[in-house]
């Protein structure tokens, strides 16, 4: 039950929202599913984002950028159009349904890294970066996580992500019925030139410590064609560490990743046939 | 509170709380048109359209959403007018216990006015969000292939 004495604010500028978030027990509203799912008793004030104009998506030179304020349902609607990160919409496309999808912000499948985001495992091996309001260094998605950069009073302005068309980028999901949150998100980037692997990063959520990229993996992969030798040896070095949990064990679902992650190898084998 | 919203078409003044869902504030007022199901954005009996989106009204605070056109299923048609989805779906039986009709009506009418010819993986899709416990799906998806080819044959 939500408080009765809930205060609204509607600021119509960045620096306004966030001198509002510093306070104590306001927080921003960006489409609301998290909040009304997870911190509605201790509230004090909700600072609601829709006039700040963060719901863009344009291409800017080699860049893509994704306003915070972006529905999944926009960014999904926007690769289909330019058929881009086919990657990206996949994931996207698979978390949640039509309607919340409708609802749900970019913004908001970052900010404390939700356990039901589809969004970082693609986004980090797609090496994109976040805008920041409240800080002023663009960081790399991988190092707001890992440098806490998520834990402090900021707002998340836009996602730019480089618009490579040599890169490919496949994501898995794995849970076991379509409205569970994921159990794990694997995403990975190849760039391929003349079948040859050029580069690839390889990114599993869901595990300990948020999210962990495979950077052995990857160098087994790079520079390297798809053999079958390359590929073992690349899933030689891929070990996600689970958490215990009630439901699957640890090492249930790093078998289950480890074959999510050969499905993976074998559909770029596809593409690059 | 007292809050001026736009719901199908007419400027109304809801009484409601600042936490309050848009499904508590519309129910609250007397749109009972919008089902409450889960109130956990899973089953879809609550959808209204947010300026032709569907959206899980349980899911979205009403405040949030006070500048913004709503539709609820009264808005699409109504017992002595109903819409061609509306008819559709009791030709085809596709309503047994009616409870999430409501929000069916509101993703078909939705897919249908973005896509007015869609395939039956379409119509999977844009119902994903959308649970029914007695028809089953087989005749609703039926009810707006049906729907889809009365609006089309209308529009030739």
């Amino acid at each position: 039950m939500m408080s009765h004495d809930l205060q609204w604010y509607y600021p119509e500028k960045i620096s306004e929202a966030l001198k509002l978030i510093k306070k104590e027990g306001i927080i921003l509203h960006a489409g609301g599913t998290r909040i009304l799912k997870t911190e509605a008793r201790n509230l004090k004030g909700l600072v609601d984002i829709s006039h700040l104009r963060l719901n863009h998506i344009r291409k800017e030179g080699k860049n893509i950028i994704i306003g915070a304020g972006c529905t999944l349902s926009d960014v999904i609607n926007y690769c289909k159009k330019t058929n881009s990160f086919a990657g990206l919409c996949m994931a996207l496309a698979e978390a949640a349904s039509t309607p919340l999808r409708n609802r749900i912000t970019v913004g908001g499948s970052l900010k404390d890294f939700p356990v039901w985001s589809s969004l970082y495992s693609p986004l980090i091996a797609l090496n994109a970066k976040l805008e920041l309001a409240g800080i002023k260094e663009i960081y790399s998605v991988e190092d707001y996580v890992k440098k806490n950069i998520i834990k402090t009073k900021h707002i998340i302005k836009q996602i730019i992500i480089k618009d490579d068309t040599d890169v490919i980028c496949i994501v898995r999901r794995f849970n076991i019925v379509r409205f569970e949150y994921p159990i794990f998100n694997l995403a990975i980037v190849f760039k391929v030139k003349n079948k040859i692997i050029m580069d690839s990063r390889i990114v599993i959520t869901g595990v300990k410590g948020r999210f962990h990229r495979f950077k052995l993996s990857e160098k087994a992969l790079n520079g390297n064609a798809l053999t079958e030798e390359v590929i073992a040896k690349s899933n030689e070095y891929f070990t996600p560490k689970f958490h215990t949990d009630y439901k699957y064990s640890p090492e249930y679902r790093e078998h289950v990743a480890k074959v999510y992650f050969n499905d993976i190898v074998n559909e770029l084998k596809e593409v690059m046939k | 509170m007292r809050q001026v919203f736009n719901i199908n078409s007419v400027e109304k003044e809801l009484l409601l709380n600042p936490g309050d869902t848009l499904l508590q504030t519309l129910r609250d007022n007397g749109y009972t048109e919008v089902k409450c199901g889960c109130s956990e954005g899973e089953c879809g009996a609550c959808l209204v359209l947010l300026e032709d989106m569907p959206v899980n009204s349980c899911q979205v605070f009403a405040l949030s959403v006070k500048d913004k056109k709503i539709t609820t299923l009264k808005g699409i048609g109504t017992i002595y007018h109903p819409h061609k989805i509306q008819k559709a779906f009791v030709e085809a039986g596709a309503d047994q216990c009616g409870f999430c009709t409501p929000g069916m009506v509101i993703a078909s009418y939705a897919l249908l006015k973005k896509n007015p010819k869609p395939t039956k993986q379409e119509i999977n899709e844009a119902l994903d969000g959308n649970l029914c416990r007695c028809t089953g799906y087989v005749k609703i998806v039926e009810a707006v292939e049906k729907a889809a080819t009365e609006i089309a044959s209308k529009n030739v």
